[in-house]
């Protein structure tokens, strides 16, 4: 057996093996204080412990001491044992329509990816359309982000990465050096992000954030009204992101037919289109009609369900493929936002909080939405984007009834940004996957993020104040 | 007959590292072993990330670490080849060694191995900040290693 002498002083040893111990016990103790001070006036004695508890859940997400389910998990437990909410009302907020909208989403997902259909409509369309360098990198980007417009952005990622990266070697791009190979990843990364918001199908984030408007309003969001309200933004985005992608990483490179050779070889590899890709397709364009039609009507997540009963039926998946597919802890962090959610809003802390810290210096809605907008997307931008919705919208819905605001206007003001991750890998798993890549460093991700950062924030208020209203959703 | 290490990683190349490790093992009619050490850090970090906060399950984390991996090796065989090309070159007795894990424990394990005399490593720019927050691995390299360490900075 081998020893491994650690070198470093024994303060050191000592002060690096007591961190979590003593951060633990110091989350203990700001939760005891706060539970046990005096209940300010104006917050009622629930509404004091369901604080206590929101902040000791907004530093466990913000530092990732825990697992995100299982910070989730203790807020559902702690929220009976509190006396916030009894047991039963605790539990069945689990139980809510955008969880199992969620579980829905994930398993046609995973057999839209399962049955290799996402990529083969990838492959022929960077075939199709890839034939200059420019546009393969708009092909690139603009698949990135109508494929997560029907599924999950991170997925896509995960997808799309080695058929970019056998491009990048087949055109023989220098790691960390071709402008080119850097636009390609980034293309990727950011396609995910910015497709990612169109629906709700890009990522969880959106029907959480339905979720707890739902529970804590009563007023619920429809798909189709979600993308009306937010694809005008996506579209000037994906333009902006494009010509962005051309300018901060100018093409070195003219002639890019050995990709073609890449594509040819990988559709020979794909062989014919079968039966259950053919399936699979028409059983997502139906669903996908259905929520943009039906879902007021029937529900978004019984139309899901539906979906996946479907896919069983016509034997297109098999259960063991699916939970491969499916990351299954991440569903316990939305129910537990939303009891957490639900928690805050039904015991009045919400709106206390809200008001005393956040009211003095909001004095127009205009203004609460750029900066709630704008704390959403630098947040979003160091940790979890389902956690920055966890964490602001509870008390975002808060603020909204002190303007007579909508809290709907609200939901879409944190909803929206909290997707828009453009400058770290720590960010988003789209931008990981593609720093992992080595042909774009975290450095030149970050200098193009910070300018995308800034414009999304800026276009997306502005869509807010000039079009929103064409909707009849005004601020 | 003594024995040159050059330690190249994942994130660790440098064409002048390379031509003055080849060089010295010319001057010293030394042999030079080439380290290429696969860094799992990253994938391992992108892995956890999905697994925490992801909405993709193991298959999907798997081909896409599986894929990262693959493009890792393959740089490693491409980098190896050219040091081999100058080492053939300059007459140079050469040998290779390719592993993956931690970048300090490696090159320690080699330098133990081949009772290496010099070795030659490449330490990233950092900037200030991070110099002043926390100490390189090429610099616990060389206050751990028994043999002489030259340091390159890329």
């Amino acid at each position: 057996m081998k020893v491994i002498i650690d070198r470093r002083p024994i303060w050191v040893i000592v002060l690096v093996r007591s961190l979590r111990p003593i951060f633990f016990l110091a989350l203990g103790f700001i939760f005891w204080y706060l539970i046990n001070i005096p209940t300010p006036s104006g917050l009622t004695i629930q509404g004091q412990r369901a604080l206590a508890l929101f902040v000791v859940c907004l530093i466990l997400w913000v530092t990732d001491a825990l697992p995100l389910a299982i910070t989730s998990l203790m807020a559902i437990v702690m929220v009976p044992l509190l006396g916030v909410m009894d047991k039963k009302a605790a539990y069945a907020l689990f139980g809510n329509e955008a969880v199992f909208f969620i579980l829905g989403a994930f398993i046609l997902s995973a057999a839209v990816m399962h049955s290799g259909l996402a990529s083969r409509i990838a492959v022929l369309i960077m075939d199709r359309f890839g034939n200059t360098p420019k546009g393969l990198l708009a092909s690139i980007f603009l698949l990135a982000a109508v494929l997560s417009f029907f599924m999950s952005e991170h997925a896509v990622a995960a997808m799309l990465f080695p058929i970019v990266l056998e491009i990048a070697k087949g055109l023989n791009l220098k790691p960390g050096k071709s402008n080119y190979a850097k636009s390609l990843f980034l293309a990727l990364a950011w396609g995910c992000v910015i497709g990612g918001v169109a629906t709700f199908l890009g990522g969880a984030r959106v029907p959480l954030a339905a979720g707890m408007l739902k529970e804590a309003t009563g007023i619920t969001i429809g798909f189709f009204e979600y993308t009306m309200v937010v694809f005008p933004t996506v579209v000037i985005l994906l333009f902006i992101g494009y010509i962005g992608l051309t300018r901060f990483f100018p093409q070195d490179i003219q002639d890019i037919h050995l990709a073609k050779d890449v594509f040819a070889r990988k559709i020979k590899g794909l062989g014919k289109m079968g039966y259950t890709e053919y399936a699979v397709g028409i059983l997502m364009l139906i669903t996908i009609s259905s929520w943009l039609l039906f879902s007021r009507m029937a529900g978004i997540a019984n139309i899901a369900i539906i979906a996946v009963v479907a896919l069983f039926v016509l034997k297109l998946v098999r259960w063991k493929d699916i939970e491969e597919y499916v990351n299954w802890g991440i569903i316990l962090m939305y129910g537990g936002a939303i009891t957490l959610g639900a928690a805050m809003e039904k015991s009045g802390a919400a709106a206390w909080l809200a008001n005393t810290v956040i009211g003095d210096w909001a004095n127009s809605p205009v203004l609460v939405i750029a900066v709630f907008s704008l704390l959403t997307i630098l947040l979003t931008e160091g940790m979890s984007n389902a956690a920055v919705i966890a964490i602001l919208l509870p008390v975002s819905i808060g603020m909204a009834g002190r303007f007579n605001l909508d809290p709907q206007i609200i939901t879409y003001a944190i909803a929206i940004p909290a997707g828009l991750a453009f400058c770290f890998p720590m960010s988003t798993p789209a931008n990981a996957i593609a720093v992992s890549s080595g042909y774009i460093t975290a450095r030149d991700m970050a200098k193009a993020g910070i300018v995308m950062m800034i414009t999304a924030w800026i276009v997306f208020n502005i869509m807010a104040k000039v079009y929103w209203p064409i909707l009849g959703i005004k601020i | 007959m003594k024995n040159i290490l050059l330690i190249l990683s994942t994130s660790r190349t440098s064409q002048d590292a390379i031509e003055y490790a080849v060089n010295l093992a010319k001057k010293e009619k030394a042999k030079l072993v080439v380290l290429y050490i696969i860094e799992t850090e990253l994938t391992q970090e992108i892995f956890d990330k999905f697994t925490d906060i992801g909405f993709i399950g193991d298959k999907p984390s798997t081909q896409l670490t599986e894929a990262i991996m693959k493009e890792y090796r393959q740089r490693g065989y491409e980098e190896m080849g050219k040091v081999q090309i100058r080492a053939m070159e300059e007459n140079v007795d050469f040998d290779a060694v390719t592993t993956q894990g931690d970048f300090v424990e490696k090159s320690l394990d080699v330098i133990e191995r081949y009772k290496i005399d010099t070795a030659v490593a490449i330490k990233r720019k950092r900037s200030v900040f991070l110099k002043y927050f926390s100490k390189s691995i090429v610099d616990e390299l060389v206050e751990r290693a028994s043999c002489k360490i030259e340091v390159f900075e890329e």
